[in-house]
């Protein structure tokens, strides 16, 4: 009973992994511009790869081998989100204007 | 005049290329020359014969131990042509070709948080792909690119810039030439023991030293790499 859960489980997160990566690929190609494909790239890195691994260490507990998948997601949850702050910091600093409907007034 | 003698010399460098590709057995073939001759071998016996239990090692610091002296002088060669390409002439004779989103950006304090929190961690895996690849895959190369990306994030927090470099520069300079100086020095040892460059002793009672001699190249190389890596960034970064 427990196995089902758990295998019902990983499943589902690997599954929402999967969604947020075809969500995050969808964003990187047609939303319009720099800041928000950083964005949308950024939430696939975390988020989707965040969800599969965590299904893998489920699918592989208890075997050590979880362990190592966990630090793996920490390194995940540490470096993508700061490397999509340095590039979006990067852009400002250069003068990028963020995108805005057409007709909108900057502030 | 030009234009048919660059034709005909493209032709004779490609129909030659082209004929040998096409005579290249099919991937996985058991025939091919590269299973037939020396690999069987190297996989029943590199271990004993050379004392590293992973087989990749064993050809690479011993059955050839001379490619791989060539391979890391060809990378000590591109740092040195960078360097004599990018090195003004005279002292602050590059500030106008400064590329890159101005140097007036001070580091990211998030960026900075995160580097100096994984920094350790990444030390302590390039250290360890270097020494474990005596016996798993790594290795020198391996650990040396690891250890050199540490560094480049290193000098993002702790560089100083080029007037006050961290390490002097002569002191730098030596440590990107280590992979070829641990090769050189290694190399001679071996032809004082056994008579031949790059020579390991055989003899059981001296299967330390052997080991030590791997271990002075892995480490040659992953030291080398590494500084080699961030002088490469450093140059060609463009402050």
């Amino acid at each position: 009973m427990t196995g089902m859960l758990l295998h019902a489980l990983t499943i589902a997160l690997a599954v929402t992994g999967a969604l947020f990566f075809l969500a995050g690929t969808l964003g990187l190609l047609r939303l319009p511009d720099f800041y928000s494909r950083v964005h949308a790239a950024t939430k696939c890195d975390t988020v989707g790869a965040g969800a599969i691994l965590l299904a893998l260490a489920i699918h592989v507990a208890p075997h050590p081998e979880a362990l190592k998948i966990l630090v793996l997601l920490l390194l995940v949850l540490l470096s993508s989100p700061t490397s999509g702050h340095a590039l979006a910091r990067a852009a400002h600093h250069t003068g990028l204007e963020p995108w805005r409907r057409p007709g909108e007034r900057a502030r | 005049m030009k234009k048919p003698l660059v034709a005909v010399t493209l032709a004779a460098a490609a129909v030659p290329m082209l004929i040998g590709v096409a005579a290249l057995p099919r991937p996985g073939d058991p025939t091919a020359p590269a299973h037939t001759h020396v690999a069987a071998h190297y996989i029943e016996a590199g271990a004993r014969e050379t004392g590293a239990d992973n087989r990749v090692t064993a050809v690479l610091l011993n059955y050839r131990a001379f490619d791989t002296f060539g391979e890391v002088l060809v990378i000590f060669a591109a740092l040195a042509a960078v360097i004599a390409v990018r090195s003004p002439a005279t002292p602050g004779g590059r500030a106008d070709d400064m590329p890159g989103p101005g140097p007036g950006l001070p580091i990211s304090p998030v960026v900075a948080f995160i580097i100096r929190l994984t920094a350790p961690f990444i030390a302590l895996f390039g250290a360890f792909v270097i020494f474990r690849g005596h016996v798993s895959p790594g290795g020198g190369f391996q650990g040396g690119v690891i250890l050199g990306a540490l560094l480049v994030l290193l000098s993002l927090v702790l560089g100083r810039g080029a007037e006050r470099p961290l390490l002097a520069v002569p002191l730098a300079r030596w440590l990107q030439a280590a992979a070829p100086l641990a090769f050189t020095g290694v190399g001679l040892l071996g032809l004082a023991l056994t008579g031949a460059l790059l020579g390991y002793p055989a003899e059981p009672e001296r299967h330390a030293l052997r080991e030590l001699m791997m271990i002075t190249l892995d480490v040659g190389i992953g030291i080398g790499g590494a500084m080699i890596i961030l002088g490469l960034f450093l140059e060609m970064r463009g402050d």
